[in-house]
């Protein structure tokens, strides 16, 4: 089985390089065409590739040209399309990096390719392989929530100015934090639904955080009625702040009328304080989301059965976010479907 | 206090649950309480231990300087009214009134009687509600950018609660607290957006989700549930800042677990809270007595609570349409922190 990393623009290319090198019979090459033109100090290319241990191509024609069983993107968002169709058509299976692309319209041109060419395609949400989440869904399919009727969602973060500029990029990002984070509580809730969509969005974003170093939006409130009736509010801020103790968290609160369930996705931990460096220490434990993400993805090629997270699911948490950024413009509620 | 001093007395109008702190609250201050209530208010007097029951309104507005109105929301209006008449001081519990302009006609009845009228909007008394608004008027997280507010609980097992046109619902009746927190917070809101699971009393829960979007640009989310019975009462607040962030959890902020080793009735398995340090009803009526007595300033006034009917109002009216509702430039007059921190 051999499996490509797609750019390293995003630096999950990192974990997921790391995670399949601890599978068995998994050989891992890489691109990073892009890493000459990124801004100085930014890591990738083949220096990363040597240093993750893996074999680097210099552009994606030879890349594919190996003939990968599977590629895994992590690219910036809007090229997420771009590659998805090359990868395809040279018949390798696709893992893209979230959100799925900056469009639906892409997200779905995305789902075409790789039907057309008969491949699989997954979207990268790794905190639905978590141990939290997976503790929800159980209790959730198992009725001790009765039924659901709201849900709050919070994703909070650092800004992912450090390691990444183009994160902050209108065009190569497709927003600020509500594309950025709005994805990944309402992943959350499209596996627990079923694949239930979004009827109605309405977003109130602002940028008051960092306001001087960014032109997207840094705090956002996103508003969804599902389908099925459920409400939920998710915050999808960047308000964690520089010197947080770690880059952010994800909570989900679901509020039945058999109980109320709270999960902290990465609660999992032990606290400290270091006095050598002067702040807290969050030390995480438990299992590694990102390991089981990429797992699923060979897993599923291995066994010829379509993995999940899958297009549909990327595309239908693409709508609430393309939903939100309209209402956001309009400044009214926006109807789905 | 001189013993031949008259002791300053309040009227306190109705015998429910959030007359019992107030009333034991007047008492620890040395006030004299009458109460009147419809219904019989001796269980409630000799629960608390204090008190004298007056057998009507009219009895009780010429025997008290002030009046203490802990009735169901519908009837408040009356009450103050009737106080303002017989020229009274007014403590009247949250919300003010189901419509802004009701509670616009119990200012303006005080105001022409030229005597004073606070809402109860107790939050602002809680020790870590009052900490963390310090902070924040202290510029300890800079510019406000993201607050979040959540309060849930057991829902009401008096039936009234449970009737819209009766209590308005959950978010006038629970999420007003938080609603008047955001504005005091993050300053005077243009946009009120809000859902509601609905108020079927047939299913036994209930929540509502409002985002707010004040004029500092600033954005709050505020979230209520009425949960199962039994359901362990619990806030939260988490408010984002340029300079950095404040947040709480009153599950997991408690000074003194004890751990029975059986589950309640509810099967929770959680005991009650021990509440340490000064109640914040006390804080609240003591503040509330300085300023009938002395005429001390309140961190709540009139207006507040006309602000906070508005915005719950504004709340209930997008619930309604479905869509977001601009507040009028001006309809809310609070001073925003910085304001304040001049003050």
């Amino acid at each position: 089985m051999k499996i490509a990393m797609m750019s390293f623009a995003h630096l999950h290319a990192v974990s997921y390089i790391r995670a399949l090198k601890q599978l068995d019979g998994v050989e891992v090459i890489a691109s990073d065409p892009d890493h000459s033109s990124r801004p100085e100090g930014e890591i990738g290319g083949p220096s990363l590739a040597a240093e993750l241990g893996v074999d680097y191509y210099d552009d994606y024609a030879t890349l594919l040209a190996q003939r990968p069983d599977g590629v895994i993107i992590c690219s910036e968002n809007a090229k997420h399309r771009e590659l998805t169709e090359l990868a395809a058509a040279a018949g390798a299976h696709v893992m893209s990096e979230k959100p799925i692309a900056t469009s639906t319209a892409d997200a779905r041109a995305m789902i075409e390719a790789c039907r057309k060419a008969d491949r699989y395609l997954m979207v990268a949400y790794p905190v639905r392989f978590s141990s939290a989440f997976a503790a929800t869904k159980a209790a959730y399919d198992a009725g001790s929530l009765g039924q659901v009727l709201a849900v709050t969602g919070t994703n909070n973060g650092r800004i992912p100015l450090d390691a990444r500029s183009w994160f902050v990029d209108p065009e190569l990002a497709g927003g600020g934090s509500l594309a950025d984070h709005t994805v990944h509580v309402a992943d959350l809730l499209d596996s627990l639904f079923d694949g239930t969509r979004a009827a109605e969005v309405y977003a109130s974003v602002n940028k008051i955080l960092h306001a001087d170093k960014v032109e997207v939006e840094t705090g956002g409130l996103v508003s969804i009625r599902y389908a099925n009736g459920v409400l939920a509010t998710i915050d999808c801020s960047w308000s964690k702040p520089p010197n947080y103790p770690t880059w952010g968290g994800l909570t989900l609160q679901l509020v039945g009328t058999g109980g109320i369930a709270d999960m902290d996705a990465f609660n999992s931990r032990v606290d400290g304080f270091s006095e050598l460096d002067r702040k807290s220490l969050w030390l995480a434990y438990g299992r590694d989301a990102d390991a089981q993400l990429v797992g699923e993805f060979v897993s599923a090629i291995r066994e010829g059965r379509p993995p999940q997270p899958d297009g549909e699911a990327g595309l239908r948490s693409m709508e609430i976010v393309e939903a939100a950024y309209q209402s956001v413009r309009t400044g009214a509620p926006v109807a789905i479907g | 206090m001189a013993e031949s001093a008259p002791p300053f007395t309040v009227g306190m109008v109705g015998a429910g649950s959030i007359a019992r702190v107030h009333l034991s609250s007047w008492l620890s201050l040395g006030v004299r309480v009458l109460v009147y209530a419809p219904h019989d208010p001796a269980p409630l007097l000799s629960e608390v231990g204090g008190g004298e029951a007056v057998g009507s309104l009219d009895e009780l507005l010429s025997r008290v300087d002030a009046v203490d109105v802990v009735t169901p929301t519908t009837s408040h209006a009356e009450v103050v009214r009737a106080a303002a008449a017989a020229g009274r001081h007014v403590l009247c519990e949250k919300p003010f009134a189901l419509t802004s302009a009701e509670a616009e006609g119990m200012i303006a009845a005080c105001a022409d009687a030229g005597v004073q009228l606070y809402p109860a909007h107790v939050v602002r008394y809680f020790p870590e509600y009052v900490t963390m608004h310090d902070a924040v008027t202290a510029g300890k997280i800079g510019e406000i950018a993201v607050q979040r507010f959540t309060r849930a609980g057991s829902r009401p097992v008096r039936e009234w609660y449970l009737d819209d046109a009766l209590s308005g619902g959950i978010v006038i009746d629970q999420s007003i607290h938080d609603l008047d927190f955001a504005r005091w917070n993050a300053g005077e809101v243009a946009t009120v957006f809000a859902r509601d699971t609905g108020s079927d009393p047939a299913v036994p829960v209930r929540s509502c989700q409002v985002i707010l979007t004040h004029t500092s640009g600033a954005i709050s989310y505020v979230n209520g549930t009425w949960a199962r019975p039994g359901t362990k009462f619990r806030t939260t607040f988490q408010i984002a800042g340029t300079g950095g962030l404040l947040q709480h959890d009153s599950a997991e902020h408690r000074p003194l677990v004890v751990d029975g080793g059986r589950a309640d009735e509810a099967g929770t398995g959680l005991l009650p809270d021990i509440s340490l340090g000064e109640s914040p009803y006390l804080t609240e009526i003591r503040e509330f007595h300085a300023a009938f007595t002395r005429n001390e300033p309140t961190r709540v006034t009139a207006d507040d609570g006309l602000a906070a009917v508005r915005i719950a109002e504004a709340a209930a009216e997008s619930i309604r349409t479905g869509q977001p509702v601009r507040l009028a430039a001006g309809t809310t007059t609070a001073p925003t922190p910085a304001e304040e921190a001049t003050r």
